[in-house]
């Protein structure tokens, strides 16, 4: 039942990143690098997502990807050129088989027409030059497999990457070929029979194409003293007469075994009359290793090879008594073969084995291990506190041993971590298609560029750094890059860029989206936002008020409603998500020049360095990563505005006072004088100063979500767990800024 | 086992029974008994302070830590409008679900586990609307009146607006 599910499940992960492994290897592709290894691994990508999608029946996906696939065998195979329009074509199927991906995982249909106008193509480049480079029939195409089969490559079915046999080579079947006697050799091997396939319902589907004999090979068997229960003994030769059968309708009855077997498909030649000369019966003594052919596990093409040039055995390839005909004529054997290319074989199990070693875990589970770690880390701090100078005189040993623990529940922590972070890359590698989408769609012409893709950063920001990402390339595109006429007009380079980067800044990571469009349209802004009563008429904010202004819920300046943006929301998704996650975002913006947002974001959602202050009674924690300075209120130097809201004055700049004791409703007895300031930074870098009783003291705290068991506060981002087991409130430096300056615009 | 089973066939059984009851976790505010489903109750300890939330009602008590948690605390006293209970160690906080969501009630002390009737339960008599609001019933029990709590109603509009 669920069994089921959790395969797809596992299928469509893999699909997501096989897609991401495409748009990198295209984004390569397009740079100019044309090796081979790019293209194999695309195909490689393709024909994965084909091959699970036909276990589960995804034919729409499987339709659609095998003819990209044949496409991109025709590219590899140097047939089709690489050019421009086929890169963008190519981009383009991606972007379908990501489409038809979605769709198979919402379960849905996109229609028998989705992706038809991409076949066409693909049609019309496969049609339009499929034979001009191996159309020899003149018994040349046996150099070819000189070259591109080495023994090698059939003796270690599987080693790593191979030259690619030009498989097509033999799809293009010589004319001189008798038409449908095929010859199959099957040699399973011992995962065929451990994934569960069954090699009689192969040949079922095999005898479903013609007149079909099987014969096992069973001369590979031990004696019993050597028997393996689990050992794979049998092999099978098959032939098949059917005059429409075509190599790639034999090879497809074996697709899902792949890999897990050796598969040679030969074609048997046109008979001729002639009886085989005494000369050829000595070739065949002469040729052991053509002799050999039928007890060798795999099929040596270089044998068979050599068995040609040495004009041709009779016993070369059709030792089964049951193929009477093709013995008694002598047939010229082998015009036709194929083998599976190596490449198909390599599965994402198999690139596990030759790259990094990984196992998909469940991020529950995950999280379940970075609880208990931060629940350790605390339990491990309140140990340390209950040590005082008696006992650490007389427990030396305990105290080593706290010192150990510590290190090591350190450790433990950095570890657990590292677990959960990623590269932000797998959220950038989404954007050039969005890119690409909105060039299209806005008549511009934009180059995406990235920067620090290899940027670590916790799971939970990641997942949530997708939306916000493309509200704000969406932005920059639609607001942002102006059209390719009004760049030359104003001496830029027609073809905008927006650069999206990604940087480490101590215990934040930095994320920008910049554009090197028009930048932000001041007076438009502070028109619409007097408009829709968001700045109030007599106010007059500072640019980067204004700039700001575009995260406001509901604003949208552009004057017509496309599907791009201008219904308004958008950016404020942008501020409430990485609001939500513990980050603030900036924009800054130079007219004619462009834009730059910025998003700065926690390295980690689950642990938080915090200072820890005493308001009242209750113990408040202060993210550290906002915390500029702390000043003790004897020495601040206070002020009062005519509303009678109190200012601070620090190195010539005014900051809004915020009295948690005030704010928070507490009984405070600490005189003013023996009270702190903690001068934190909010969003956009205004800064507000909290005034607290008392500063305790450093440390890291695990973040416990209130939201769990009740409901969001004003001014508190959540709550954590001290060393004593009490719970501490951290204050939302951001919130708490926030209402007296609506009071204020208001 | 076959003998339990057909003695619920004829309706005798504990199962049949259980339909028709409901078994409660009765508890004291001053003289009055209140009491709720045992099946919501996760967990009954002792009151050993609370970290005040600001911007909450008054009876909103503060959030506690239960095994890594951060569970709020309803002070039921000053739900019902009759001002804080000034906690000791002898204080109760019953930890129960609502909805999906774990909150504890502050309590003077848990008395019974009661075994009652479905049909006994009456309607709160209309009138004063703090009952009708956060009692979903009254039974009796031992010629005791037990208000059943509306947990959803004791929890909810517990943060102040503005």
């Amino acid at each position: 039942m669920s069994d089921l599910d959790d395969f797809k499940a596992t299928y469509f992960d893999e699909c997501s990143e096989l897609l991401l492994d495409l748009e990198e290897q295209f984004a390569a592709i397009e740079a100019g690098d044309r090796s081979a290894d790019r293209l194999n691994a695309v195909f490689r990508a393709i024909h994965s997502i084909k091959g699970g999608a036909g276990a589960f029946g995804f034919t729409e996906l499987v339709a659609f990807a095998h003819a990209y696939e044949t496409l991109l065998d025709y590219v590899r195979d140097g047939r089709i050129e690489l050019s421009e329009p086929v890169t963008v074509l190519c981009i383009r199927a991606n972007d379908l088989v990501a489409d038809f991906v979605n769709a198979a995982k919402a379960g849905t249909s996109l229609g028998a027409t989705y992706g038809a106008d991409e076949r066409k193509q693909f049609d019309a480049l496969t049609s339009g030059e499929v034979v001009p480079k191996d159309d020899n029939e003149s018994g040349e195409p046996m150099d070819d497999f000189d070259i591109d089969f080495t023994p090698v490559m059939v003796e270690l079915p599987s080693a790593a990457p191979q030259p690619e046999p030009v498989e097509d080579a033999f799809v293009h079947v010589p004319l001189a070929v008798e038409k449908g006697h095929w010859e199959i050799r099957f040699a399973p091997h011992r995962e065929l029979y451990a994934r569960a396939n069954d090699p009689l319902l192969l040949f079922r589907e095999l005898a479903n194409l013609g007149e079909l004999t099987v014969v096992a090979k069973l001369n590979e068997i031990p004696p019993l003293s050597d028997f393996e229960p689990f050992g794979v003994y049998c092999i099978w030769e098959l032939t098949l007469v059917s005059p429409d059968a075509t190599v790639n309708d034999i090879a497809e009855v074996f697709e899902f075994v792949e890999g897990n077997c050796d598969l040679s498909i030969v074609q048997l030649a046109r008979s001729t009359p002639a009886e085989p000369s005494l000369a050829d019966l000595a070739a065949v003594v002469a040729v052991p290793s053509a002799a050999a052919v039928d007890d060798e596990p795999a099929l040596s093409f270089a044998d068979l090879a050599d068995a040609v040039k040495k004009e041709a055995p009779p016993r070369a390839v059709a030792p089964a008594p049951a193929v009477a005909k093709p013995i008694e004529t002598a047939p010229a054997p082998v015009l036709a073969a194929v083998d599976e290319p190596e490449d198909r074989r390599t599965g994402p199990e198999d690139r596990r084995g030759a790259g990094v070693q990984s196992i998909r875990v469940d991020l529950d589970k995950v999280d379940r291990v970075v609880n208990m770690v931060g629940e350790l880390v605390i339990t491990q701090s309140m140990l340390t506190q209950q040590m005082d100078d008696t006992l650490r005189a007389r427990y030396q040993e305990l105290v080593r041993g706290l010192e150990v623990l510590a290190q090591t529940t350190r450790g433990l922590q950095d570890a657990v971590m590292a677990i959960r972070a990623q590269p932000v890359k797998s959220v950038f590698s989404r954007m050039p298609r969005l890119v690409r989408e909105l060039a299209a769609k806005t008549s511009k012409k934009i180059r995406l560029e990235t920067i620090g893709e290899a940027t670590e950063i916790d799971k939970t920001v990641i997942e949530q750094l997708s939306d916000p990402l493309t509200h704000m390339i969406r932005n920059s595109a639609d607001h942002g890059i102006e059209s390719p006429e009004k760049r030359i007009a104003a001496g830029k380079p027609e073809i905008g860029t927006i650069r999206l980067s990604a940087e480490q800044a101590g215990g934040n990571i930095l994320i920008a989206v910049e554009d090197d469009g028009g930048g932000i349209n001041r007076e438009r802004v502070l028109e619409v936002a007097r408009g829709k009563g968001i700045v109030a008429q007599d106010v007059t904010p500072t640019d980067e008020q204004i700039d700001q202004l575009i995260f406001a819920p509901g604003f949208s300046t552009a004057a017509e409603v496309s599907d791009i943006s201008g219904r308004g929301v958008g950016m404020d998704v942008v501020l409430s998500n990485i609001k939500k996650i513990g980050g603030s975002v900036h924009v800054k913006s130079r007219t004619g020049q462009g834009t730059r947002m910025t998003l700065r974001l926690p390295l980690t959602l689950a642990v938080l360095d915090v200072m820890l202050v005493k308001v009242g009674p209750s113990p408040y924690v202060v993210p550290l990563s906002s915390i500029v300075e702390t000043i003790q209120c004897s020495r601040a130097d206070f002020g009062r505005t005519p509303s009678g809201s109190q200012v601070l004055r620090v190195r010539g700049e005014y900051v809004q006072v915020v009295d948690l004791a005030d704010r928070f409703q507490l009984a405070t007895d600490v005189e003013l004088a023996n009270r702190f300031v903690v001068l934190c930074e909010a969003e956009g870098g205004t800064k507000v100063a909290l005034v607290v009783d008392d500063i305790i003291g450093q440390q890291q705290v695990v973040i416990k979500s209130l939201e769990e068991n009740f409901e969001s506060i004003e001014g508190i981002a959540g709550g954590t767990i001290l060393g004593d087991g009490n719970v501490a409130l951290i204050v939302d430096v951001q919130g708490l800024r926030a209402p007296s300056l609506h009071k204020n615009a208001a | 086992m076959d003998n339990l089973a057909y003695k619920d066939d004829y309706g005798n059984g504990s199962q049949v029974n259980a339909q028709n009851t409901l078994q409660l976790i009765a508890f004291s505010i001053g003289e009055q008994t209140y009491g709720v489903e045992i099946t919501t109750v996760r967990e009954i300890r002792a009151w050993n302070g609370a970290t005040p939330l600001p911007n909450t009602r008054d009876y909103v008590r503060g959030v506690i830590n239960l095994r890594g948690t951060i569970v709020p605390i309803f002070d039921l006293r000053a739900r019902f409008g009759e001002g804080p209970t000034s906690p000791t160690k002898n204080h109760v906080v019953v930890v129960m679900s609502v909805g999906d969501k774990w909150v504890g009630i502050l309590v003077d002390a848990v008395s019974d586990i009661l075994t009652v009737s479905k049909d006994e339960i009456h309607n709160v008599p209309e009138g004063n609307s703090i009952d009708t609001e956060l009692l979903n019933g009254i039974v009796t029990h031992d010629s005791r009146m037990v208000g059943l709590i509306d947990l959803h109603a004791v929890v909810s509009g517990a943060k102040l607006d503005g």
